[in-house]
């Protein structure tokens, strides 16, 4: 406002005249038609509204058939799932993220639609979170089935709905995916990384909480009639990443993701068109366009196995090709041997 | 001291000029600002010349920094600057009469080209394959294995090489990139984007000169921003309409919409990212860049938002200036604050 009071004054009359034209007297904008001050604050409170009318109707509901037909905890996920978008969408560009591109704030507000998917869509049941520490590094192995990596999804929600000390898992994806656009930005945001031993190691190094799939998308485009029958196993590089690392290996055996997409047929010559691993077919997909992307709703178990403690061998172990077969082998007999003990559990495919 | 006019050159030159007993700078066209200690000359790296000029002035310390990365010059031409130029000055420190003892050599991350199949941190001996990847990229490859041959062969002398992270000021291709109001993107990629500050690049290039560092060094900023980030700092909103696959097309669309066209190297980069593992520069020189790439994002940002302040005020303004000033006259002539007031007139 006290900017040079003397400039101003002493500069040239024709100039003065020719800034002082630009002093035009401003409209305020036309506001259109304003709705009245009542319907405004209906707008405003809809809203709490449509939650008060939610809790009436369930309530009624219940009162009425004796069941919970409207689960007002579910209910709850969604709208606070639509409240953290709303957060996320105003926090602009005040945010960071880690030198691997994860945006944890963004990853936790999905949470709230996969503890849906979790809990109510797969009913997963999940066995021995406790052998996931709760701090320092490890490196999770698990099975890998299903044309999409649901799998990865759950494993990493088990371990927020069901683990004391809620960690985010980092899940190591093919390089192919990255190249692919949304897959890519989404992967990365969400705290994957590269399936390179030097991410490994570096996620390790900073005690993360590591999850790889070694069968690969050879795991997941594995036909409908081997689909419990692991991979190979590739050729051991977790087990050297991990004993270099000093990180325990912790098997996973998940069941259920192998029927979510039954893949009864794969046109090869269409995916290398498109530059994708695999192109499946599915009683649903493609006839039903995106209707066939819809998974189907199996009966999911997880198992967390014993950690295999390989920080115990020193590190120039890692070289030693035979003992890392050895463990990598093991770890595949483990996943395998937990996938037919928990398909016993299950009583079948949807219960 | 090759390049000093480009202006990391001549930042370059600023600081080293004091510390030094004697700087003799050389490049093809003007220096952007006189630098007192500096004698400077018209001379081309390309020409034999330069060898001339080393052995006669008896330098011990050759600071290369005529190498174009990031620039609209098509491929032969940057060749011929970075190849040729690279070669020829490194053949004058070679042979009888040479007193060169410390070649420090500007590089660039662009020597590793981002590709989806790439780890995320780049360190110093992840370059690929010589014949791959874009024009720039290929030049750098093969400046450095000349640079590489030329350490090796020269025992006595230590070579540095630094190989400098992105940066945005006024000049570079990424800073115009990203100061568009709307900025065309690759579609379906974010990607990390790590960045170096002008400072921070020239106090690299100074301490390497005048420290004993040989060796191969990555020099960029701690932390990375996504571009979409980026794009946001720098108040401009992203278009994802470029297409991802065959980059070229993307390249000639972008240059025919904005006028800005993306080196290959660079356009890999806004497609799948490069991050650069700076630990070897911290370990060895005992420094790192004082700026995080979120801090060279924001200061640029305000240069630009800064410039925005500087221009004609809005007219409201103006008036509401001018009405002060009569204002605070009409008190200094003696007039009582009330009596200007309307009521009191009437």
């Amino acid at each position: 406002m006290t900017a040079e009071p003397a400039g101003v004054m002493t500069e040239p009359k024709k100039q003065l005249k020719k800034r002082s034209r630009k002093a035009e007297i401003v409209k305020p904008a036309p506001q259109g038609l304003r709705v009245p001050k009542a319907v405004r604050r209906l707008q405003r409170n809809a809203p709490a509204y449509a939650m008060q009318g939610l809790v009436e109707l369930s309530t009624r509901l219940r009162e009425a058939t004796g069941h919970e037909i409207i689960d007002l905890n579910r209910v709850m996920g969604f709208v606070q799932f639509a409240y953290q978008q709303r957060e996320l969408a105003q926090r602009g560009t005040a945010y960071s993220v880690d030198d691997f591109g994860f945006d944890p704030q963004w990853t936790e507000s999905f949470l709230s639609v996969f503890k849906v998917l979790y809990r109510d869509y797969w009913r997963v049941e999940t066995t021995g979170i406790e052998n996931v520490p709760a701090a320092g590094r490890a490196l999770l192995v698990a099975n890998h089935a299903g044309v999409l990596p649901w799998d990865g999804t759950m494993i990493k929600t088990a371990m927020f709905v069901e683990h004391p000390h809620p960690r985010h898992v980092r899940a190591l994806v093919a390089s192919l995916f990255m190249g692919m656009p949304i897959l890519s930005w989404f992967l990365r945001r969400t705290g994957q990384t590269v399936g390179h031993p030097d991410d490994t190691r570096r996620l390790l190094e900073r005690d993360e909480l590591v999850l790889v799939f070694p069968e690969g998308v050879r795991g997941t485009g594995k036909p409908f009639k081997d689909r419990y029958r692991l991979r190979r196993f590739g050729r051991g590089g977790f087990v050297s990443t991990a004993i270099r690392a000093g990180a325990p290996i912790i098997p996973v055996s998940v069941v259920g993701s192998e029927e979510i997409y039954p893949m009864i047929a794969d046109l090869a010559p269409v995916a290398r068109a498109l530059g994708m691993p695999y192109m499946p077919v599915t009683p649903f997909w493609p006839w039903l366009g995106p209707l066939g992307l819809l998974p189907l709703p199996s009966k999911w178990r997880i198992q967390f196995h014993e950690p295999i403690h390989v920080e115990t061998y020193p590190p120039d172990a890692a070289d030693d090709r035979n003992l890392v077969m050895a463990l990598a082998d093991e770890v595949r007999e483990t996943i395998q041997k937990g996938v037919y003990e928990n398909l016993k559990r299950r009583r079948s495919v949807f219960t | 001291m090759t390049g000093v006019s480009n202006p990391l050159g001549a930042e370059v030159a600023r600081r080293l000029a004091p510390q030094v007993r004697f700087l003799f700078g050389c490049d093809v066209a003007d220096p952007v600002s006189a630098l007192e200690d500096m004698d400077f000359v018209h001379a081309d790296t390309r020409h034999a010349a330069i060898a001339k000029l080393i052995r006669q002035l008896r330098i011990d310390t050759v600071v290369h920094m005529a190498l174009t990365v990031d620039s609209a010059q098509d491929g032969r031409a940057s060749h011929e600057t970075n190849v040729i130029g690279t070669m020829n000055l490194l053949t004058g420190c070679t042979g009888p009469g040479s007193r060169v003892e410390r070649v420090v050599v500007k590089s660039s991350q662009a020597i590793y080209d981002a590709s989806p199949t790439d780890p995320s941190f780049f360190s110093e001996d992840m370059v690929g394959p010589e014949r791959e990847g874009p024009s720039a990229t290929r030049d750098l490859r093969e400046v450095e294995q000349f640079v590489g041959e030329f350490a090796l062969r020269n025992p006595h002398c230590d070579v540095t090489t630094l190989r400098l992270g992105y940066r945005v000021t006024e000049e570079t291709t990424l800073a115009k990139y990203l100061s568009l109001p709307i900025v065309p993107t690759f579609a379906g990629f974010d990607p990390r984007l790590q960045l170096l500050h002008e400072e921070d690049a020239a106090e690299a290039i100074v301490r390497s000169v005048l420290g004993e560092h040989p060796g191969v060094f990555n020099v960029a900023g701690s932390g990375v921003v996504l571009v979409s980030q980026a794009i946001a700092i720098m108040g401009g909103r992203p278009a994802p309409v470029l297409f991802p696959y065959g980059r070229w097309m993307a390249r000639i669309g972008l240059r025919a919409l904005t006028g800005i066209f993306l080196p290959g190297h660079l356009a890999d980069v806004l497609a799948f990212g490069s991050v650069a593992d700076c630990t070897r520069l911290a370990a060895e020189f005992g420094w790192s860049p004082a700026y995080s790439t979120r801090a060279v994002m924001d200061g640029f940002a305000r240069g630009k938002a800064a410039e925005v302040i500087e221009a004609p005020s809005p007219p409201q303004e103006y008036e509401l200036q001018v009405f002060l000033q009569r204002r605070r006259r009409q008190e200094l002539r003696g007039h009582q604050p009330g009596s200007t007031s309307l009521v009191t007139r009437r």
